[in-house]
């Protein structure tokens, strides 16, 4: 459909490398403790 | 004594509800008026959806909670607010209606000396015609509607096995619309359930969205910092519509939904439509409607409430265009100007203006999202106008003590792409802060260092325990006002 956003065709494709690193459970925890400690850290900055 | 009414117990109220439990001396009393008997963790409505959980999984009953933390709860909806009293009596009260099965209807009316709105949103569905499960499109708005829609997936995937091919749409069901995330997931969740199924290539998956752009999200935006260099939540967001293969319609209003059809302008002012085959659309929010009224009984809605059914608070309600907006003009204290007993937290209070840039089609139409109010947003306000209400009751303070401004608040947000202990993926997302702050943060109004995205299994992993998280803090089991809203 024309409507479509043709943005999308050229807009930057993950490589198998990398969809592999998202799905992988060993890189994957490491990413849980990292982004958890994040996430920590924008709580106590909602505390103003 | 002093009586603190909380309207809604959603995310803000129930936390509200809560913190003034835990804070009030015991002989001040807190009262919940909600109407419905139980609490929802809105977020995994999106599993509901799509069939990973049941509605049960996501709600549980407020009355065993509220009892055993001896908070007064009445299942009633709340329809509109004296806070001038009566002529008979200074006092201030609401008006309130019965919901419980055995005195459905019945209204009478409930004192106060703090009120707080946390009523949330009304989903308009009337708004646009055909739209909503009484019309033609689905829902993940509420538990019930969840599981209609995770009918309906069912249904399709049924019908692509038997080889038929199928057009999927999901997005905003209105111009103004917010929640853009939601459905963002909702139609990610939904790639995720076909590939599972082995039907994807079966099916033609769009997202209809008012955004001017993917990524917009309703907060104009992020800019983040990846491998060294600085990407918009755009490029971001365009990247993973490509890898999923879903397209997309920006800049769109939907004007009407038929059976198999939408109907949509664009900002250029074109008309156009898509056939559907099955339909997801959000639908904008206004306020519940709660009038309110003098001691006169002369009507003062206007007064507290702005144009959209919000309460007004302190923020800057000027109407001025985009370029001048800032920062300051978000509230702080949530209290109400005219009535200072009265606060409103989450969805429920009046925004000044959007956040993302206010567009309008070549035909005068509004097609912009509106700004969200999200969880971890909707409990730190909720929080921290409980803080403020039990110092002014229990300390005399003569004004809000606490403030929660979005401004300078952070926010963390998991938009859900695909639901599964090994195969599920998810997009984490920080930003500081929510509204942005150009005067703090010239180049691209945020943090760089706190504004952050990152997709992932562990993401998923993030969204699933926060759903128990979450729901034990809720349930105020030991321990639970140590963890972060």
């Amino acid at each position: 459909m024309e409507r479509y956003d043709d943005r999308i065709e050229t807009a930057m494709l993950p490589t198998d490398k990398t969809l592999k690193k998202r799905t992988s459970v060993p890189i994957q925890l490491v990413r849980f403790v990292s982004l958890n400690l994040r996430m920590v850290r924008m709580a106590f900055k909602a505390h103003n | 004594m002093a009586r603190v009414v909380v309207m809604g117990a959603g995310v803000a109220g129930h936390t509200a509800a809560l913190y003034l439990r835990r804070k009030l001396r015991s002989e001040h009393e807190v009262v919940v008026v909600n109407p419905r008997p139980d609490w929802n963790w809105i977020p995994s409505n999106i599993w509901v959806g799509v069939g990973r959980m049941r509605a049960r999984d996501v709600v549980f009953p407020l009355a065993p909670v509220y009892k055993k933390q001896k908070i007064g709860f009445i299942q009633a909806k709340a329809l509109a607010i004296h806070p001038e009293g009566s002529h008979t009596s200074a006092q201030a009260f609401i008006d309130i209606e019965h919901t419980s099965v055995d005195r459905t209807g019945t209204q009478e009316e409930l004192a106060y000396d703090y009120l707080i709105n946390a009523t949330g949103p009304k989903l308009n569905f009337d708004a646009t015609p055909g739209l909503g499960p009484t019309g033609h499109s689905l829902s993940v708005c509420t538990p019930k509607h969840a599981e209609q829609a995770s009918d309906a997936l069912s249904e399709l995937i049924t019908e692509l096995k038997g080889g038929q091919k199928k057009r999927v749409v999901v997005g905003m069901g209105h111009g103004t619309c917010t929640c853009q995330g939601a459905a963002f997931e909702y139609l990610f969740n939904v790639d995720h359930e076909l590939r599972q199924q082995g039907v994807r290539d079966r099916a033609e998956l769009v997202f209809l969205t008012n955004e001017y752009a993917l990524g917009d999200f309703g907060v104009g935006g992020m800019t983040f910092s990846q491998n060294g260099f600085l990407t918009s939540s755009q490029q971001w967001a365009e990247s993973l519509f490509r890898e999923r293969q879903i397209h997309a319609i920006v800049q769109s209003h939907v004007q009407r939904v038929e059976k198999d059809r939408i109907h949509f302008e664009t900002l250029a002012g074109d008309e156009d439509s898509i056939e559907s085959d099955f339909s997801m659309l959000i639908p904008p929010f206004k306020g519940v409607g709660l009038k309110a009224f003098d001691r006169e009984g002369e009507d003062i809605t206007d007064t507290l409430f702005a144009a959209n059914g919000f309460l007004k608070v302190d923020a800057d309600y000027t109407c001025k265009p985009y370029e001048e907006w800032t920062a300051e003009d978000w509230p702080k204290t949530y209290q109400n100007p005219t009535y200072h007993n009265i606060f409103a937290a989450g969805i429920a209070f009046a925004p000044p203006h959007p956040i993302s840039i206010p567009r309008v089609s070549t035909k005068g139409v509004p097609i912009a999202p509106t700004p969200p109010r999200t969880g971890m947003p909707s409990g730190v306000i909720g929080r921290e106008v409980a803080l403020s209400i039990a110092d002014m009751i229990d300390h005399g303070a003569q004004s809000p003590q606490h403030t929660a401004s979005m401004a300078r608040m952070g926010a963390a947000c998991v938009a859900s792409a695909g639901a599964g202990l090994l195969t599920g993926t998810a997009a984490a997302m920080t930003m500081y802060p929510v509204v942005p702050d150009y005067e703090r943060f010239p180049e691209t109004g945020r943090s760089i260092k706190d504004t952050y995205g990152e997709i992932g299994l562990s993401a998923h992993w993030i969204k699933y325990v926060l759903h128990f998280v979450f729901i034990y803090k809720a349930k105020a089991k030991p321990g639970w006002a140590m963890l972060p809203e």
